[in-house]
C-alpha cells in the first residue's frame, strides 16, 4: 500500500472516541473505543497510550489521521478528514461490495453512497436534532428504565409494537411516558420507539437511493431491535462489519498509510 | 492543518476596490430615505417589487429585506428579531420580517434607529407570501397603507390572463400612488427611470458573466455585497456609475488573470440568501482552501430590463417570471444552466430557516442538479439573519466532505 509500516485513526465522535492502528497492509493491529466524556483529546490519548502499551509500538510518532466531530481537537494528527470520508473507505476495506453505508453515531446519522474507489459519491446526515440518532435510545432507555445494552434485546421480546408518532426526542420521550401512564407494556413502547427510530433512517437512506447489500455501522448498529427494524422497513439485508463502531477510525488509519 | 500567515504574504481573499464607493453609494440611500421620510413621500418595498413605477412617480422606496441584511450582518439577529418575539412572533417567522418588526417596536435599539417611517407599504408576493402578512404588521404599527401587487405563482409558461391580470395591479398601482402622495405618472419620466434601470442591470449583468472566467474575477460574498444598488437604487443615475465602476475594476482583474481568491482550485455554485452574520468569515475560509463561488442563484436573480413599446406589459412580464414565482423546475433549470455555463465543479444549497420559498425543494432539486450535471452538491441547513439556527460544526463537516467528494 505504501512505505509506511503502521497508520492510526482517530474518531473522536460526540459519545466515544475510538482508535485503530493498522499495519502498512491495512490489517487491524489493535483498536479501543472509549467514552468521549468532557475531554476529546484525553480520551485519544487514552486510547493510544493503551495501544502501545498493547503492542510495544511507538503510536506517539506513527502517521495519524483525526476524524469525527472532535477531529480538529488532535493537533498532532497529520491532517484531519471527515467522518463521511472515513466511514466510507474503512467500509468498502473490509468488503468493498457495499454501495450504501448507514453510519448511526451519538449524535448524529449519516447516510452514504460508497462509489468503486471507496470514495463517498453522495451523502446526506440527519436534520439539526437528536431523532435518530443514538441520544434518541438513550432518552427512551433511560424512560423504560432498561439499560441502553438491553434495550435492543428487550424490545425483539414484543409482538405488537406499539405506534410512537413522533421521532422527535423530546416529543417521543413524552409520548412514552404517556403510553407508560396508560399502560402499556414497555417492551411493546421499545419496539415502538425502535421502529419509528428506523422509519426515520430509512427515510433518509431512500433519498441517497438503496442499493444492496447495505452495511450500517456506528454504535447503534449494535443494537439488534434497529437492524430488524431497520432491515424491514428497508427490504433489505443489512451487512454489519464485526466491530461496527470502529470503521471510521479505520478508515483514518487507512488514510494515515497514504503519505 | 492550519495556514501559517506571514505579513508579507498575500491574502487569500482579494478585496474590491469598489466596495469603498459602495459605502458613499450607500450612505445616499440612507439619507436620501430619511429626507423623503421628512417630506412624506417614502414607501417600504419589497425586493422584487416594479420600483420603476413608484421612483417615476417621485416616491423614493427603502426596502426593509435589505435591512436585515444589515441586522444580520451586524450581528444583532438575535437581539432585534428578539423585540418580534418579545410580542408574540414566532421563531419560525422569516428572520427578515422579524427584523423588521422588532426594529420598527425598537428603532432606538436598532441599527440605523430602524428604517425611517413609511407613508406608504408596497408589497408584491412574487418572492414569498410572508411579505403581505408582515407588511399589514408593518401597517398596524406605523399607521402606512399596503398596497399589494398580487403575481400569483404558476408553472412554466405564463399564460395571457395571468398577465392581463398583473397589468392591471400595476394601473392600480398607479392609482393608488396618485391618490396617496397626489402625484402623476409621466410616460416619459418612467422611460427615463426604466432606461437608467437597465443600463444598472445590464453593467451588473456584464460583471456577474465576466466570472465565467478563470480564475473568477469575484466571489460569492463580493456579490452580495455590491448587489445592494442594484436591489435598491436601480432607477437612480448614480447607481450606473457605481456599476460602471464595478465592472471596470472586474474587467481589469479578467485582463490580468486576477481573481477573486488567490489560489482557485475548486468551482461552486451558492444557492439561496447567505448568512449575512458570517459572510465574509464563511467564504474567506474557504478561499483560504481554493474554493470560490463564481456564480450564485440569488444575485442573478435582478436580470430584467422593462423596455419595449408598453413598459406596463414589459414589468407585468419581468416582475411576475422571476423564477421562485415560477416551479421548482425553474429554479432547477437555472442552477444547471450556472453550472453549465459557469463550468462549475460543485454546489452548496442553503437551506434558510426562515426562506421557505426560496428553500422548499431543496433536497429534490439537489437530486435533479447532480443527475442533470453530473456534479455533486451538498444542502447546509441555517438562516440569514438568526444565527442561533447556525450550528458551524455541522455545516463544516458537510462542507468538508464536499470538498473531499472533489479533491
Amino acid at each position: 500500500m505504501s512505505g509506511r509500516s503502521l497508520g492510526i485513526g482517530l474518531d473522536v465522535g460526540s459519545t466515544t472516541t475510538k482508535a485503530v492502528m493498522v499495519d502498512s497492509r491495512g490489517n487491524i493491529l489493535g483498536s479501543r473505543v472509549v467514552p468521549t466524556g468532557a475531554s476529546g483529546v484525553g480520551a485519544a490519548m487514552r486510547c493510544l497510550g493503551e495501544l502501545s502499551r498493547e503492542s510495544g509500538a511507538d503510536t506517539k510518532n506513527a502517521p495519524t489521521i483525526s476524524t469525527g466531530y472532535g477531529r480538529s481537537l488532535i493537533d498532532f494528527a497529520e491532517k484531519s478528514v471527515t467522518e463521511i470520508t472515513c466511514h466510507s473507505i474503512g467500509v468498502h476495506h473490509l468488503n468493498p461490495s457495499i454501495r450504501l453505508l448507514i453510519d448511526i453515531g451519538g449524535q448524529d446519522s449519516k447516510v452514504i453512497r460508497v462509489g468503486e474507489n471507496g470514495r463517498p459519491t453522495d451523502f446526506e446526515l440527519n436534520d439539526k436534532c437528536s431523532a435518530g440518532t443514538g441520544r434518541f435510545l438513550e432518552v427512551m432507555a433511560r424512560v423504560l428504565e432498561v439499560s441502553i445494552d438491553e434495550l435492543g434485546p428487550f424490545a425483539l421480546q414484543s409482538n405488537s409494537p406499539c405506534m410512537i408518532s413522533s421521532t422527535c426526542t423530546v416529543f417521543a420521550e413524552s409520548e412514552v411516558v404517556g403510553r407508560i401512564g396508560a399502560g402499556e407494556s414497555p417492551k411493546d413502547i421499545a419496539a415502538g420507539v425502535h421502529a419509528a427510530m428506523a422509519s426515520k433512517i430509512s427515510t433518509l437512506s431512500k433519498r441517497v437511493g438503496v442499493v444492496t447489500p447495505v452495511c450500517v455501522t456506528g454504535g447503534v448498529a449494535l443494537n439488534p431491535a434497529f437492524r430488524y427494524y431497520l432491515s424491514k422497513q428497508l427490504s433489505a439485508e443489512l451487512w454489519m462489519p464485526d466491530n461496527p463502531q470502529i470503521t471510521g477510525a479505520l478508515g483514518a488509519a487507512l488514510l494515515a498509510l497514504e503519505p | 492543518m492550519t495556514e501559517m500567515s506571514s505579513g508579507k504574504e498575500e491574502k487569500a481573499y482579494r478585496p474590491l476596490n469598489t466596495q469603498d464607493l459602495l459605502q458613499g453609494v450607500l450612505f445616499r440611500y440612507v439619507l436620501e430615505g430619511n429626507a423623503a421620510s421628512e417630506e412624506g413621500r417614502l414607501a417600504w418595498v419589497t425586493s422584487g417589487f416594479p420600483v420603476e413605477i413608484p421612483v417615476a412617480m417621485g416616491i423614493t422606496p427603502t426596502y426593509p429585506e435589505q435591512y436585515g441584511a444589515v441586522v444580520g450582518s451586524q450581528k444583532v439577529g438575535p437581539t432585534v428579531c428578539g423585540f418580534a418575539e418579545e410580542i408574540g412572533y414566532s421563531q419560525e417567522l422569516c428572520s427578515y420580517a422579524r427584523s423588521s418588526i422588532g426594529s420598527t417596536r425598537k428603532p432606538e435599539l436598532s441599527p440605523l434607529e430602524g428604517l425611517p417611517k413609511p407613508q406608504a407599504l408596497l408589497a408584491c408576493n412574487n418572492i414569498c407570501g410572508t411579505v403581505l402578512r408582515w407588511y399589514d404588521t408593518i401597517s398596524q404599527m406605523t399607521g402606512a397603507p399596503v398596497f399589494l401587487l398580487d403575481t400569483p405563482p404558476f408553472e412554466e409558461e405564463q399564460q395571457s390572463h395571468h398577465l392581463a391580470y398583473v397589468r392591471k395591479g400595476l394601473d392600480h398601482l398607479v392609482e393608488f400612488l396618485s391618490s396617496r402622495f397626489g402625484v402623476s405618472l409621466e410616460e416619459e419620466r418612467l422611460r427615463e427611470v426604466a432606461a437608467n434601470s437597465s443600463k444598472a442591470i445590464g453593467l451588473w449583468t456584464k460583471s456577474l458573466e465576466a466570472c465565467k472566467n478563470k480564475p473568477s474575477p469575484l466571489n460569492c460574498a463580493d456579490r452580495f455585497t455590491t448587489m445592494a444598488p442594484v436591489v435598491t437604487m436601480r432607477g437612480a443615475e448614480h447607481t450606473i456609475e457605481f456599476y460602471q465602476a464595478l465592472y471596470d475594476e472586474v474587467r481589469e482583474r479578467v485582463s490580468q488573470s486576477v481573481g477573486a481568491i488567490r489560489d482557485e482550485r475548486i468551482r461552486l455554485l451558492w444557492d439561496n440568501i447567505p448568512p449575512w452574520f458570517t459572510i465574509f468569515r464563511f467564504f474567506n475560509g474557504l478561499a483560504k482552501r481554493g474554493v470560490v463561488f463564481p456564480a450564485d442563484t440569488y444575485t442573478h436573480a435582478w436580470s430584467g430590463s422593462l423596455e419595449g413599446k408598453d413598459l406596463f406589459d414589459s414589468a407585468a412580464t419581468i416582475y411576475s417570471n422571476v423564477y421562485l414565482n415560477k416551479g421548482l423546475q425553474a429554479k432547477v433549470d437555472k442552477m444547471v444552466e450556472l453550472i453549465k455555463d459557469y463550468d462549475l465543479d460543485g454546489f452548496v444549497m442553503f437551506s434558510v430557516r426562515s426562506c421557505k420559498r426560496y428553500s422548499l425543494g431543496q433536497l429534490v432539486s439537489k437530486e435533479l442538479v447532480t443527475e442533470a450535471t453530473g456534479v455533486p452538491g451538498v444542502v447546509i441547513e441555517g438562516d440569514m439573519v438568526d444565527s442561533r439556527l447556525f450550528n458551524e460544526a455541522q455545516i463544516q463537516t458537510r462542507i468538508d466532505a464536499l470538498l473531499e467528494m472533489l479533491e
